[in-house]
């Protein structure tokens, strides 16, 4: 099932009094005028009915009131309810509007959460935020500043946080430090700290990727293959949820395919054939040396090198990477029948 | 409207005014509606604010703006979606070709052709590490293709509007463009144009691209002539290998000192060729079924796809060539 299936069938509006919650889906963000577009929209994943819901509106949306922008804040429930959802009908009856929940009945993980909140989010400036009070509110403003510019500056597309110094196991600090490390040296971007979620970025980046899976993780390395500016942005850390140990060899495995995905669909979407080639071809290299290397031995040096493995081994490479360069073929093939649906650009203005 | 000229412009500050003069005098001198459309792709140098200014004094200037740099292709395929003219010419931003080259090529088209390429037979470049990699590409691509264009690389294109709009431009593809509409049906011709060397800026192209061309090779062949059965081409391939099987295979059963005096007679008794050429055979038998099965695989692409561009760059041509 795909994402978007996900959002439509899996989703409840809660409260059942749609009409003041939730932006109607007909009025399209280009027709929408200037003056209903708020300034920020924040939006919170909740997977547990222990969230600190009303702390988090009220931490973040009172230093935004502060800042005089206006905001609207969107709960998403992952396949929860009990305490926190009851908080959020509270907040609701308090704030009105400003306050909306989206409800899944079962858990679709938080690319989908935040996908659906994002379709519902009228704000110029998106900002995630985890079920807790993880990061000081006052950092708000330095990140939304960061995503203004100023002094000639343009604004950043992007803005994580860095937290610093910070407040968890050392254990769980080790570990984090070093994924961040290896994907620094898999992507050369300079990010210290992926596994943040609190995080603001401008609504182009979220109209331009499509986010699924574990994805979400990796929302700013997505956004800096595809060339919007994302900046870190140092933060104090307050508090985290989670328990303290190893991460589990499943979750590096996790984590490492998705960093893998991350870097084939960004740089060799549209050309598959340029990935599978350059790898095929290495394949067939080795494997064309290894053989030649053999017949050099049978007819020069009279070896023997009918049962040697070493023959099967260059054969077999060779067959390999024949293979591999075929899967690029089919690749190709693929995109090209897709490729009117798939836009290579995105314009930013037309000046007639 | 006529004519639309699309000039891709990636930090070309200094060559834009002469440009668009050069391009002005050209097109007025043809006495059709015109238009000049700039394709920025994200340039970081100011040639955004010069457009606007040149925009300002020309009303025949449109420009197209990209959120962020997507390259030559990306900024080619905008412009052939945006343009409004029935003929489309494309050039570069840096002046190396002539814009009054254009009149001559749309003449050419007129002839009743669809698409018209610039060949750049004196060009201006350093020959090491431009021309020669340029004419073995080129060589390459006519021999592998069978559409004989002298110089695929040169931006300075004149295209209908309605044949280049029927498929779709991505990846590096631009280059390719009139080999890949010559083996779909369409008249493709090429005329000499001038070639000047560089004025401004820097030249954004190096040599890194030989790995890349020939891949995209592989892929303009499959694309242009087997898109629609991508059967025959994994056939074609499946058939190669096992021609090679069926070969060792032969070995194998009488040997190589057999095989080369026509002797038979091994045919009955194990001889040492036999372990490693049947080993060959085994593999290469498997790569012959791996390829029927991919051949299989691109057929349920292209027709999940719903694709029949063939078929409506067919109708297109028939109505133009009627």
């Amino acid at each position: 099932m795909t994402t978007t299936e996900h959002t439509t069938q899996g989703l409840t509006e809660s409260g059942g009094d749609a009409s003041h919650d939730l932006v109607p889906e007909e009025l399209g963000l280009a027709e929408r005028a200037a003056g209903e577009w708020l300034d920020v929209t924040i939006i919170v994943p909740v997977q547990s009915p222990e969230a600190e819901v009303r702390e988090v509106a009220r931490a973040i949306g009172g230093e935004l009131d502060r800042e005089g922008r206006s905001w609207e804040i969107i709960f998403v429930f992952d396949g929860v309810e009990g305490r926190a959802l009851e908080e959020v009908q509270l907040l609701r009856a308090e704030r009105g509007s400003q306050v909306k929940s989206i409800v899944f009945k079962s858990p679709f993980g938080e690319s989908v959460c935040l996908t659906a909140a994002f379709e519902r989010a009228s704000g110029r400036y998106v900002l995630t935020s985890p079920q807790y009070v993880q990061i000081d509110p006052l950092e708000v403003g330095p990140m939304l500043a960061a995503l203004d510019g100023g002094n000639g500056r343009p604004g950043a597309d992007f803005v994580i946080p860095w937290r610093s110094p910070r407040v968890d196991p050392v254990l769980n600090r080790a570990q984090s430090v070093f994924f961040n490390w290896v994907i620094r040296q898999i992507i050369r971007g300079q990010f210290h700290d992926l596994n943040c979620y609190f995080r603001a970025m401008k609504r182009e980046v979220l109209e331009d990727i499509s986010i699924y899976g574990d994805m979400y993780r990796f929302l700013p390395v997505m956004a800096f293959r595809q060339g919007f500016t994302v900046v870190e942005v140092k933060v104090r850390h307050l508090k985290e949820w989670g328990k303290a140990g190893f991460f589990g060899l499943g979750v590096y495995l996790r984590r490492f395919l998705d960093i893998m995905g991350v870097m084939f669909l960004t740089k060799f979407t549209l050309k598959p054939l340029r990935f599978f080639g350059t790898l095929g071809g290495i394949f067939a290299a080795v494997g064309s040396l290894i053989c030649m290397h053999m017949a050099v031995q049978k007819y020069f040096y009279d070896g023997q090198i009918a049962g040697r493995p070493m023959l099967l081994l260059g054969v077999l490479l060779i067959v390999l990477g024949v293979q591999v360069i075929g899967f690029g073929l089919v690749g190709e093939i693929i995109i090209f029948s897709q490729a009117k649906n798939l836009k290579e650009y995105r314009i930013e203005r037309i000046y007639e | 409207m006529r004519i639309s000229a699309v000039v891709p412009i990636y930090n070309e500050a200094e060559s834009l005014r002469p440009l668009t003069a050069e391009l002005t005098q050209a097109l007025e001198s043809m006495g059709v509606p015109y238009e000049i459309l700039f394709v920025d792709d994200c340039s970081t140098d100011g040639s955004l604010r010069i457009m606007l200014e040149l925009r300002k004094q020309n009303p025949h200037v449109r420009i197209v703006r990209f959120r962020r740099n997507f390259g030559q292709t990306a900024a080619l395929a905008a412009g052939f979606d945006h343009a409004r003219g029935e003929i489309v010419a494309t050039l570069d931003g840096d002046l190396q070709n002539d814009p009054a080259d254009i009149p001559a090529l749309v003449a050419e088209l007129e002839k009743g052709f669809d698409i018209v390429a610039g060949w750049r037979k004196v060009r201006e470049d350093a020959f090491l590490l431009r021309r020669l990699p340029s004419i073995v590409a080129n060589k390459l691509i006519a021999l592998y293709t069978g559409v004989p264009i002298h110089d695929t690389g040169c931006t300075l294109k004149v295209f209908r509007a309605k044949v280049v709009r029927s498929m779709a431009l991505y990846s590096d593809q631009h280059r390719f463009l009139p080999v890949m509409y010559a083996s779909t049906g369409a008249r493709v011709t090429e005329k000499v144009v001038n070639h000047r060397a560089r004025r401004f800026g820097h030249s954004k192209y190096g040599l890194s691209r030989a790995t890349r061309v020939l891949l995209d090779l592989l892929t303009i062949k499959l694309i242009a002539q087997f898109s629609q059965r991508p059967l025959h081409y994994f056939g074609l391939l499946a058939l190669t290998f096992f021609v090679f099987a069926a070969f060792f295979g032969f070995v194998g059963l009488i040997g190589v000192e057999g095989a080369a005096k026509g002797d038979l007679s091994p045919l009955v008794s194990i001889n040492e060729w036999e372990l490693p050429t049947v080993s060959i055979v085994i593999v290469l038998i498997t790569l012959v079924v791996f390829f029927v099965l991919l051949g299989l695989l691109g057929e349920l692409a292209v027709k999940a796809s719903g694709m029949h561009r063939r078929g409506t760059l067919d109708r297109i041509l028939n109505e133009l060539h009627a």
